[in-house]
């Protein structure tokens, strides 16, 4: 769009984008084994609303309601457990994904990363590292999950299928919304208050293939629908952050 | 068109629009309360409908914004009248939003016997109504920066797109729902008195958009004018 403001031909500098970012990614892992923020955040946060949401629900084992079909159905059933599973990851992300962003501005390193590498290496380079983060909280809650509430993984493929692409899009929509919310003074509030209508609907589509988990089915397609719901509202995110990436980052 | 006539013909259509829906279309078959209920859609249609286009109109302006601002020639009042029509835009629709959901609430009491039934149209449209909060969130975020406002909450209303494009289009079709997909789509269904009095409501609908849009931009553009001048007041005062 107009202007070119890749700065990867600063002078000091000859990497390319894909191994600056590969660089950030190095630095925010290292600063985050020190630290442990947003692991520790994220990770003490979900793990208290794991027990929530488990606390909450102790009353509805065993109870049986009536569907729509009028068969008696469990009340608390799989697809129920995995829905409430992905507000948990959801909240999670807003507990601790904003924080990558945050400390750039507020140790005022951001300007040095400015000076050393273009937007698109920044936000790419932040991206991997809020989904790797995400990814190995996920990795932890859901087995911790699983055997507090007794939720069963269904067809195996696609229960995993469902977690790897969710959890990535999520990354994608928080990182965005991260970036924004760090320009602003009030950023806690605004982060979650902003980022959490757009993850409303990435919601409604991972809770759409989460049945999906539940159901038998013969033909691929089934599994395959839902997913492909998932992924590209994901692949749309990062393809307009990254276009977008500049005008956030940048003054 | 001029302002007066634009009043002129958006008031005559009103009026027309009112009368006819209770004087020119008949009661519909499948409605309830003897067809009565059918009427709702002259006004909750068209606010439907608006509630999606105004974000299409924000997002044109927002994308205009940022190609002003990625251009060498930067011109402040292009850049500003950009920024005002787009979150003037994200107002109407705001406002669209809400009057579509009471509609259809009321609607969907009368003849769902539930003021709320978590229709895949009522789950988006609530979902929709959050997404124009959570902008003019974020433009209450940066009130002492006018372009830094402008230009973060145009990235927002383009980023937004792609969860309001599955909210119009994806999710009613991805789940089940109560609404008629194909009466209005399909002109056949559709008997003449209700078009008589349907297609004049989406004209009126359109220019009340237009007048809306207009007397928006120009107070936001008197509001900005005010806070230059304070500003300039307080440092003449130093």
């Amino acid at each position: 769009m107009g202007r070119v403001r890749y700065s990867c031909c600063n002078g000091m500098n000859d990497q390319t984008w894909i191994q600056q970012a590969l660089a950030l990614f190095r630095k925010d892992i290292l600063a985050e084994t020190r630290t442990r923020v947003a692991f520790g955040a994220m990770g003490v946060f979900s793990f208290a609303s794991l027990l929530l949401i488990a606390l909450a629900m102790v009353g509805l084992k065993g109870v049986l309601i009536q569907n729509s079909s009028g068969q008696a159905v469990p009340a608390w059933n799989n697809s129920g457990k995995m829905s409430l599973l992905w507000v948990l990851l959801c909240f999670a992300a807003f507990a601790g994904l904003s924080h990558s962003f945050v400390y750039e501005e507020e140790t005022g390193t951001a300007s040095t990363l400015k000076l050393h590498m273009g937007p698109q290496a920044v936000y790419a380079g932040k991206l991997l590292f809020n989904t790797t983060v995400l990814l190995a909280v996920s990795l932890v809650i859901t087995p911790m999950y699983m055997v507090m509430t007794g939720m069963d993984a269904g067809t195996l493929p696609m229960f995993f299928a469902v977690m790897l692409s969710g959890t990535a899009s999520l990354s994608a929509v928080a990182t965005v919304v991260a970036a924004l919310a760090a320009r602003a003074r009030s950023t806690g509030a605004l982060f979650g208050a902003v980022g959490l209508p757009m993850l409303t609907v990435l919601l409604v589509l991972i809770m759409n293939a989460a049945r999906q988990c539940y159901i038998r089915s013969e033909s691929a397609v089934q599994y395959l629908r839902p997913l492909t719901g998932i992924v590209c509202f994901g692949v749309l995110i990062v393809t307009l952050s990254a276009m977008l990436f500049h005008y956030i980052w940048e003054d | 068109m001029g302002s007066s006539a634009l009043k002129g013909t958006l008031g005559f259509l009103m009026v027309y629009v009112i009368y006819g829906a209770f004087n020119i279309a008949h009661g519909a078959i499948g409605f309830a309360e003897k067809g009565i209920a059918a009427r709702i859609i002259f006004f909750h249609v068209p606010c439907a409908v608006y509630s999606s286009v105004a974000y299409m109109v924000a997002t044109w302006y927002a994308v205009k914004h940022l190609w002003l601002l990625g251009g060498t020639n930067k011109s402040n009042t292009a850049l500003e009248d950009s920024d005002y029509k787009s979150a003037a835009a994200m107002e109407l629709g705001f406002l669209f939003c809400i009057l579509a959901t009471i509609t259809g609430s009321i609607f969907a009491g009368v003849q769902w016997g539930s003021f709320w039934n978590w229709d895949p149209r009522e789950t988006s449209i609530v979902i929709m109504l959050l997404l124009y909060a959570s902008y003019h969130l974020l433009r209450t975020a940066f009130t002492t920066d006018p372009a830094k406002r402008a230009r973060l909450s145009a990235v927002y209303a383009i980023i937004a797109v792609i969860p309001s494009i599955y909210l119009i289009w994806v999710v009613p079709r991805v789940l089940h729902t109560m609404h008629p997909t194909t009466t209005l789509s399909n002109p056949a269904d559709t008997s003449l008195s209700y078009k008589l009095v349907l297609y004049p409501s989406f004209l009126a609908f359109t220019l009340l958009f237009i007048w809306l849009m207009q007397l928006r931009v120009s107070t936001m553009k008197l509001i900005e004018a005010r806070r230059k001048r304070r500003l300039h007041a307080m440092e003449a005062q130093r």
